[in-house]
């Protein structure tokens, strides 16, 4: 058994390249020596800025082929054929047989199997491997063809203590490693794995990631403990901050109180995404003025500490600046500059947007029972904040910032959440807004987006979205499904439409409203996915006729995936299993006229018009009860029905000598399956 | 006993290197390098990389290394003098070398003990930072250079200038001067910067010229005139490209880019012309590009 040692050594690569290749360049080794069915016991990957490092432990140092037998000629064929067969596999004429087999008698003969050396795959294994991974993004260097994702220095291969000798690209492998010591570089052989890692260690280097994210836990964690603060840190600039240092140590850093007094999120801004420090809570969640920030070296004299606060004072004395000066600009009179912002190309400018969001108030707030005049104000005044410093200089506080000046400028509370609200769900797990009128901003916004994108067919297509359509799809569906809103979107989309035609905005697309429609639903389905809704469920509401009302449908879907497997599921589908087959049978062939009602003159036994009065009774209940359906009746509605259907099934013969009598029996069943398909598609629900 | 106290403190921290000295020092140390040393350029550019000894040099096959001080002119950034960190002129110094050496890193690195930033002592981080300009139909791979958290240089691999791929590839440092003599002699204001070691500060040299400056890129430029000169500066740049002459067309590029920064600050230039000059821009650069690695071949 013997060990597998790489090291690339390269000037730094950022974190997520990192990450990604120290897993892909890993498996496609793994891949590689399956392939050439070389086993191994374990394996382990690791990355540091400019180091990434692979081991591949339990190899064989050498394998012996599996017996392979070779077919060869037919018999019959010239001789020189059977000398090539024998010349070209290296055989002697001794090991050549004959064998019948089914399109006659062949030479055969078995190659002996050969020994392979690992060390000698190696060779090809692991240049070839480097070569099939592809980056991210890559660059290249100097006079080099070598594309890689920050320049490659050397590489290191090491098997069973040997060097791997090959040639990738400009660079020879070795079993040389370089780190940059204090006084002077130093250069060591690498034997294996432990001595090189007991190396790194000696220079303080951490090389296994996992340690490091655990340093670095562990000595945050200490700190907080001991200011008494709260200790829960931003999980993905933790992952960023491992992949960025090599010899973790955590500082704790503070900045002048005064800053406290500026909005939280531009602090939080200004130290996470800026300078990747970690922003420091008390127990009440109150932001401090003390942070942590992580650096690569022991700060022997403080000049990290130090250097480090100056910047972030620095840059808050910056967004102080910005912040003093924005918070009395106007935003009614800032709308105005919304005019030189481009929404996009061929839709206007982001006061044009503004100006349609405006006027969707009436019909929204019909809908959503809320104040109109709040709605219009904080259409009107959303946008504003865009042309600000602050959100020139933090993009991702767009909305967030609007809210701050509005409160600072005295607009109702109503009217700047709903500016901080309305880009909200950002994401999959970001919340949706749940206050009236931020409900109203944010599908308004959302549905002229979409709308707009879709008149002029900048749609996404299946690998390319590229103003997030689909998570403005999403959004809008959460926000309608988590606020439990009764919502007819295609009145609003039509709406909309004519807005953009009231700005003479050209829509390319004529069929605008039927693709936004079918963009939302197929989301919704996605959506659906997600909550585990089963398959057969979520195709059954492709045809339902419930005009995309998705909060019914949700709650349908919801429903039925409850209780599919419960009786009274079970019940429904029985019977509509039942009808949808007879029927089925009836009509595949025939050309029946299948009338809308059926003609109770023709009923001939009591069990038809038993079923026929349940039928309208269920008819009934749906027309009675279309504002607000209660779910649960509606199934036990459905599921009623069993006794009055089983009968007439049981005791009516549905193919009557009597046409008319039959086809009227057909109308009554096909008139069932209608009923019951107006709560959702029972016959794409698989049987239970 | 106080007073020796404070004295083994002075002799832990040596004096910080001036203003003057730090360019100084830098062409020193370049020179020593090999490389060409250049005084800036005597057209108004965005930034270092805008002197043609950086973009046209970049392309073609010819070895080439040199480095520069070039005052860089970004007509919004100003701030009437008002704002510690923000100018509308700022010096960069710029090096270039084709084709990037492959110890680079470490020169670079020993380049900055000569102004006063010993790195063993100090948080040297290459952070990730890929470079992109539209204007100059431009790219580049690398990272902005933070030390103790501040970025104080830009290190950039090129990949493309003008639209043409670059081959070989070469590698430009960018040190922002203000920045890092801010870092060096703990100034938190730029106009507090010790310019030279008789008594001139930052200020002394540039607080009137922000203020001026600042009233004139936002308030007063005649922007009918900047217009027109655009115009210009785009039909000289395209018919010297005609006559083959890349390096005064180029020029003319140079003008245009200026020009429509200033009319960019003066806010008369909408979201959709907005593409459209670039582009324009875009395009002449490219021109003059094409034009000079004719010329290398």
């Amino acid at each position: 058994m013997a060990e597998l040692f790489i090291e690339l050594l390269s000037e730094e690569i950022p974190s997520k390249l990192q990450i990604d290749a120290r897993e892909k360049i890993k498996n496609i080794i793994e891949e590689n020596l399956k392939k050439r069915e070389i086993n191994f016991l374990s394996s382990k990957s690791f990355s540091l800025p400019k180091r990434l490092v692979f081991i591949i432990d339990g190899l064989p140092k050498k394998i012996k082929e599996k017996k392979k037998i070779i077919k060869g000629p037919k018999i019959e064929a010239p001789q020189a054929a059977l000398d090539g067969f024998i010349k070209s596999n290296k055989l002697n004429q001794k090991d050549v047989y004959k064998k019948k087999i089914e399109k006659g008698i062949f030479y055969f003969a078995e190659i002996k199997p050969k020994i392979i050396d690992i060390l000698e795959e190696l060779q090809i294994i692991i240049p070839e491997s480097l070569q099939s991974y592809s980056w991210k993004k890559s660059m290249k260097w100097s006079t080099y063809e070598l594309n890689w994702g920050r320049p490659l220095k050397s590489i290191a291969a090491v098997f069973n203590h040997k060097v791997i000798s090959f040639k990738f690209f400009h660079i020879t492998s070795n079993n040389i490693t370089l780190i940059e010591g204090e006084k002077k570089d130093i250069t060591k052989k690498i034997k294996n794995f432990a001595s090189y890692d007991q190396l790194l260690k000696q220079q303080n280097i951490i090389l296994d990631q996992e340690e490091r994210k655990n340093i670095i836990i562990k000595k945050m964690n200490n700190i907080c403990m001991t200011k008494n603060l709260k200790n829960s840190f931003n999980e993905k600039l933790v992952e960023e901050v491992v992949n960025l240092v090599e010899k973790p140590n955590v500082i704790v850093c503070k900045f002048n109180d005064i800053y406290l007094k500026i909005p939280q999120e531009i602090l939080i801004v200004t130290m996470q995404h800026h300078q990747k420090y970690f922003p420091l809570f008390d127990k009440k969640e109150n932001l401090t003025n003390l942070f942590l920030l992580v650096s690569n070296l022991h700060d022997k004299k403080g000049y990290v500490k130090t250097g480090n606060q100056r910047v972030i004072e620095a840059r808050l004395s910056d967004a102080k600046f910005f912040w003093d000066k924005n918070k009395t600009q106007g935003l009614v009179k800032e709308i105005g500059k919304l005019k030189n912002l481009s929404f996009f190309n061929r839709l206007g400018t982001l006061y044009d947007k503004t100006q349609r969001m405006k006027k969707f108030a009436s019909p929204v707030s019909d809908q959503l029972n809320c104040n109109k005049e709040k709605i219009e104000i904080a259409s009107s005044i959303c946008k504003s904040d865009l042309t600000s410093d602050l959100v020139g200089e933090f993009p991702e506080l767009q909305g967030v910032m609007g809210k701050y000046f509005a409160n600072e400028q005295g607009f109702d509370l109503d009217i700047s959440s709903a500016i901080g609200d309305h880009y909200l769900p950002t994401g999959i797990n970001s919340e949706v807004p749940k206050k009236p009128v931020s409900i109203a901003v944010s599908m308004i916004d959302k549905i002229d987006t979409l709308v707009g994108f879709f008149g002029i067919n900048e749609k996404p297509t299946s690998s390319k979205d590229p103003f997030a359509l689909r998570r403005t799809a999403i959004g809008l569906l959460r926000i309608i499904i988590e606020n439990n809103l009764n919502f007819q979107l295609k009145d609003l989309i039509n709406y909309s439409i004519i807005l953009y035609e009231e700005q003479n905005v050209r829509f390319t697309n004529t069929s605008t409203t039927k693709e936004v429609l079918f963009f939302l639903k197929e989301r919704f389905k996605n959506i659906l996915k997600e909550k585990k809704i089963r398959g057969d469920i979520i195709d059954a509401i492709d045809d339902t006729r419930t005009n995309y009302n998705f909060l019914s449908i949700y709650k349908k879907c919801k429903i039925i995936n409850k209780n599919i497997s419960r009786e009274i599921c079970k019940n429904i589908i029985i019977i509509y299993k039942r009808a949808s087959n007879i029927l089925y049978h009836e009509i595949k062939d025939k050309k029946f006229e299948i009338m809308e009602q059926p003609e109770t003159l023709l009923f001939k036994k009591d069990e038809e018009r038993i079923l026929f009065d349940k039928i309208k009774e269920i008819r009934n209940y749906f027309s009675a009860n279309i504002k607000v359906e209660n779910y649960e009746d509606t199934l036990k509605m459905l599921a009623g029905a069993k006794p009055a259907t089983d009968n007439f099934f049981d005791n009516v013969i549905v193919n009557d000598e009597n046409l008319d009598i039959k086809k009227n029996r057909l109308v009554l069943i096909k008139m069932f399956c209608n009923t019951y398909n107006n709560f959702i598609n029972f016959s794409k629900i698989e049987g239970v | 006993m106080p007073k020796k106290k404070s004295l083994k403190k002075k002799k832990g921290k040596p004096t910080a290197v001036n203003f003057q000295e730090t360019i100084l020092n830098l062409q020193k140390f370049w020179g020593n390098y090999g490389c060409v040393i250049l005084q800036p350029y005597d057209i108004e550019v965005g930034a270092g990389t805008f002197h043609p000894a950086t973009t046209l040099r970049s392309l073609g096959p010819k070895p080439w290394m040199a480095a520069y001080v070039q005052p860089s002119r970004r007509p919004t950034d100003g701030r009437y003098g008002k704002n510690p960190n923000r100018l509308q002129h700022y010096y960069q110094f710029q090096v270039i070398i084709k084709p990037s050496p492959d110890n680079i890193k470490k020169v670079f690195l020993k380049s900055l003990s000569t102004i006063g930033i010993n790195h063993q002592e100090h948080d040297i981080r290459f952070v990730e930072d890929d470079w992109e300009s539209p204007t100059l139909g431009a790219a580049g791979r690398g990272w902005e250079v933070w030390c103790d958290g501040m970025e104080i240089t830009q290190f950039t691999y090129f990949q493309q200038m003008a639209g043409i791929e670059c081959k070989p590839i070469s590698v430009e440092l960018t040190y922002g001067l203000e920045r890092i003599c801010m870092f060096t002699q703990e100034k938190n204001n730029v106009f507090d910067l010790i310019w030279n070691n008789g008594g001139i500060k930052y200020k002394d040299v540039f607080y009137q010229a922000e203020k001026e400056y600042s009233a004139y890129n936002f308030e007063f430029a005649n922007t009918e005139y900047l217009l027109k000169n655009f115009e210009f500066a785009e039909l000289e740049c395209k018919s010297l490209l005609e006559k083959k002459l890349s390096l005064p067309a180029y020029d003319q590029c140079l003008k245009a880019s200026h020009i429509f920064n200033l009319l960019d600050a003066r806010g008369v230039i909408g979201v959709a012309q907005r593409t459209e000059y670039i582009s324009k821009i875009r395009e002449l650069a490219k021109g003059s590009g094409k034009i000079w690695l004719e010329s290398q071949k």
